[in-house]
């Protein structure tokens, strides 16, 4: 970068006039360029799918993964190609014919619906995951281990600030948000708040995928945040929900039974009914071949419940 | 038909004149295409108010509601504070190679600030989310690392070799007759910097450093992984709450709207206000590098 | 003699200061260095990825990043070379050479993400060249344009006057000109450009993160519309898994693999670059 700079300053020191001309070939090489452009441009019509692009969510994205692994093994000439990005791409990706398959961890929205009238959006779930409210182990090992809605609002909202207020330590909330258009948080946020846009007056951070929200939860000691079930782990705990004097844990058990509250199936997205290939590898995730993956990966399968 | 090409009539009859002119056009088309969509694109928003967009703090594509005022905050505090922090270093990094150091020294030393300068953004921003703002986090004792000050430091740890090799050039091509007068004179080797040398360089200096503004303010992937992604304005002037630039925004939000939509246009409208920044700073910037030339 | 002693202060402290810049210069490298050196290994190098990176190598990451960059120079070089002749031997109004100048400058400022939002539109959507690594080479050629042109131009610029003169008098065609006194003079003008193209695309990720990288299954491409997995993108997602102790040793693994690649390619250009102009100061 800084090279090129300088390279600059010295064109502009050295005055040359030229004379008449000194001139190199370029039309090969210029030709070339455009014919591997116009062979691209062709490719991408080709009739027969023979790549499955598969864009979204980053919560449905390692069942895609394992099962494109699977598939791709049986079916020889195929290729799977999994891309993270979260819901909202998913969903965009698939209504512009930018990929055969959008991952969501949500229902498409009205809006998008609107957007994209065209594409004929069809949804097939695969599996069902629960939202927790997950916290720095430090916190719930301190105690904090359940939460009425009521409070995660608050905390949300602001006007709690400290763990001293839910019967923790003396530290400040840690209040970890996810970008707009995150499945997660479509389905946390209209659980807390009763509405899939709400406002998180009182976040500190805004995280993107899965990953890094955990990363944040575990790095910080005092951090509360919305994660998928699937990705509870030992530095990263999902508290329990307060419900009527009732409290329910995001286990695997209670998102099987549908007791736990903040529910969402994953699914995936495509324009159109799918047909050929498309349509095999979605029925391969939703058969029996599929199951063990999204076990694999701590959601529950569609068909058990 | 153009005067300002050369005139000799066989280049008509020479493929290679016009695949020249086919290049050169091409090259010019891109640019004229670039800077036209964006501003294309934005309109819609600046029809909306101008005033409006560049000021309100509320950003929220579910309602179609859109400002800038955060994210213009986040870039102007990072910048301002990636040159603080690297001003100093850059400085007084560059007057010790120019002046003080042997040619061969002064030799290695360019190449391995030139190297460095290009080293990839995307290294410094693994370094930063996985170890400055864990530093900044227990040395500030703050809940979260994530803070418009540390998206500067490692901002201004990034753009400080290009910054020093830049200005080390201004001084370096500073004649030596100034040096030697200044010294025969009986001023110290210092005093002679100060005295002689600085006044001539000042105006590549200060190029040197816009340029350097120039990159930080573009730079994308280092700041999106360490500034917050929060979109507010901080009261007071709290360098140690999260927050947003324009480029880390962009880099989050435009998957998610490419192509369609009030959404698609905000963010291209962000992306006109940091490309006429980015072309003020460079365009100061190389006025000044190369003013000292004549 | 007190002033002197000030002097030597003074001098003492920006001593220190421009010291403490370079130690934070070196202790960036050799963070990357420490920590990314233990991921290395032969296999981690020949290995595809699996399990979303926490597994296995950087194969066709590596791969990626390799193609996407030479396709960009590819795309770009003829280009840049066609403008910088077309300026340095057809335009001879100073004028309109500014006004090249200004603009070469202008593409060389732009932040490169606003290349990848605008070149994804344009190519991928427009031009319906989708996410694949043909849409990141094309926009990757249009970002390293100025760079190569300016390494060029600059080289052809220096050029002494009286080579022409004599080629003319020896009344060569402009094509016997350009190949046997232009090119052997200034080739090394365009191979530095080249090379520091190669180290920037390399380094790139804005401009590629949504346009022409993917993260899981993608290996080296069978069309033109295929993305490439790149380290750059591996690096920005386990960045992002940073609590993660294996994703954050393959990050910075990739990250030592992708410092390699840029340093090799810039230091080279100056190699090129500093034996070539001192020949040309003879």
């Amino acid at each position: 970068m800084n090279l090129s700079i300088k390279v600059f300053c010295r064109m502009t020191l050295t005055k040359n006039y030229g004379l008449n001309g000194v001139i190199v070939s370029l039309v090969f090489l210029a030709s070339f360029s455009f014919g591997y452009f116009e062979r691209g441009v062709k490719l991408s019509f080709a009739e027969e799918i023979e790549t499955l692009r598969i864009v979204g969510s980053t919560t449905v994205a390692p069942i895609a993964a394992r099962a494109a692994e699977m598939f791709s093994k049986k079916h020889s000439g195929i290729r799977i190609i999994v891309n993270g990005g979260g819901s909202g791409v998913g969903i965009n990706a698939v209504g512009r014919g930018l990929a055969e398959i959008g991952l969501a961890s949500r229902e498409v929205t009205l809006k998008e619906k609107k957007r994209f009238e065209n594409a004929n959006l069809k949804d097939h779930a695969v599996g069902r995951d629960g939202v927790a409210c997950a916290v720095s182990s430090e916190i719930f090992y301190a105690g904090v281990t359940e939460l009425t809605r009521q409070q995660i609002a608050n905390i949300y909202s602001g006007k709690i600030k400290s763990w001293k207020d839910l019967g923790g330590p003396d530290r400040p909330i840690l209040v970890i948000d996810k970008e707009k258009h995150r499945g997660t948080r479509h389905v946390f946020m209209n659980y807390v708040f009763g509405n899939v846009n709400a406002r998180a007056r009182g976040a500190r951070l805004v995280t993107g995928s899965n990953n890094e929200e955990r990363s944040k939860i575990s790095q910080s000691d005092s951090a509360v945040g919305m994660l998928s079930a699937a990705w509870l782990n030992g530095d990263v705990k999902g508290i329990a929900l307060k419900q009527d004097g009732v409290s329910i844990s995001p286990t695997e058990e209670n998102i099987r039974s549908g007791k736990y509250p903040v529910i969402r199936d994953l699914l995936f997205i495509t324009a159109g009914e799918p047909k050929g290939i498309l349509k095999e590898f979605i029925d391969f995730v939703r058969g029996e071949g599929g199951r063990s993956i999204v076990l694999e990966s701590g959601y529950v399968p569609i068909h058990s419940s | 038909m153009f005067p300002f090409i050369v005139p000799d009539r066989r280049r008509n009859a020479d493929p290679l004149f016009w695949s020249t002119v086919f290049s050169a056009g091409l090259v010019l088309a891109t640019a004229v295409i670039f800077s036209s969509y964006l501003f294309w694109e934005s309109l819609p928003v600046w029809d909306q108010g101008l005033w409006a967009f560049l000021t309100s703090v509320e950003w929220d594509p579910g309602e179609d509601v859109y400002g800038a005022g955060a994210m213009i905050y986040g870039s102007l505090i990072v910048t301002s504070l990636a040159l603080l922090f690297a001003l100093p270093f850059a400085l007084c990094g560059a007057i010790t190679a120019s002046e003080f150091l042997s040619p061969r020294a002064r030799l290695v030393f360019k190449g391995a600030m030139e190297t460095m300068a290009g080293a990839p953004g995307v290294v410094y921003g693994l370094l930063g989310a996985a170890m400055l703002s864990l530093w900044v986090k227990d040395f500030f004792g703050l809940i979260d690392g994530s803070t418009l000050f540390t998206a500067g430091i490692l901002l201004g740890i990034m753009i400080l070799p290009t910054i020093m090799t830049l200005a080390e050039d201004a001084i370096h091509s500073v004649p030596g007759e100034y040096r030697d007068t200044a010294l025969s004179l009986g001023l110290t080797p210092l005093q002679a910097f100060f005295k002689a040398v600085a006044p001539r360089a000042l105006p590549g200096i200060i190029g040197a450093v816009l340029l350097g503004l120039g990159r930080a303010l573009g730079e994308t992937i280092a700041v999106m992984l360490v500034i917050g992604g929060l979109d507010i304005i901080p009261m007071g002037l709290d360098l140690f709450s999260p927050g947003q630039n324009i480029p880390s925004k962009l880099g989050r939000e435009a998957a998610e709207a490419i192509g369609s939509g009030m959404h698609w246009n905000a963010l291209i409208a962000l992306g006109a206000i940091l490309f006429t920044g980015t072309m003020m700073l460079t365009a100061a910037g190389s006025w000044l590098l190369r003013r000292r030339a004549v | 003699m007190n002033k002197r002693m000030l002097d030597r202060g003074l001098l003492g402290i920006i001593y220190l200061i421009a010291l403490v810049g370079m130690i934070m210069m070196l202790a960036v490298l050799w963070e990357v260095v420490r920590r990314g050196w233990p991921a290395l290994s032969l296999e981690f190098l020949l290995q595809p990825s699996s399990n979303f990176g926490a597994e296995g190598g950087l194969l066709y990451q590596t791969l990626g990043t390799i193609i996407l960059m030479a396709a960009a120079v590819l795309i770009g070089f003829p280009i840049a070379v066609g403008s910088a002749l077309f300026q340095t031997e057809y335009v001879r109004s100073e004028g309109v050479r500014a006004f090249f100048r200004a603009i070469i400058f202008s593409l060389n400022a732009v932040p490169t993400i606003l290349f990848g939002l605008a070149g994804y539109l344009f190519f991928g959507v427009y031009l319906e060249t989708g996410v694949s690594w043909l849409t990141g080479a094309l926009i990757l050629a249009i970002m390293i344009l100025p760079t190569i042109q300016a390494s060029i131009q600059s080289s052809i610029e220096c050029l002494p006057e009286k080579y022409r003169e004599v080629g003319m008098s020896l009344g060569m065609t402009p094509w016997a000109l350009a190949r046997r006194i232009v090119l052997p003079q200034c080739w090394h003008g365009a191979i530095t450009g080249a090379l520091l193209g190669l180290a920037r695309a390399a380094g790139e990720t804005a401009a590629i993160m949504f346009t022409a990288a993917a993260f899981s299954g993608a290996t080296w491409p069978r069309s033109f519309a295929d993305p490439v997995p790149t380290l750059q993108t591996h690096i920005l997602v386990l960045a992002q898994d940073s609590a993660d102790a294996t994703s954050l040793t393959h990050a910075w693994g990739a990250a030592l693999v992708l410092l390699a690649i840029v340093f090799f390619l810039i230091l080279t250009s100056l190699v090129i670059r500093s034996r070539f102009s001192m020949e040309a100061q003879r």
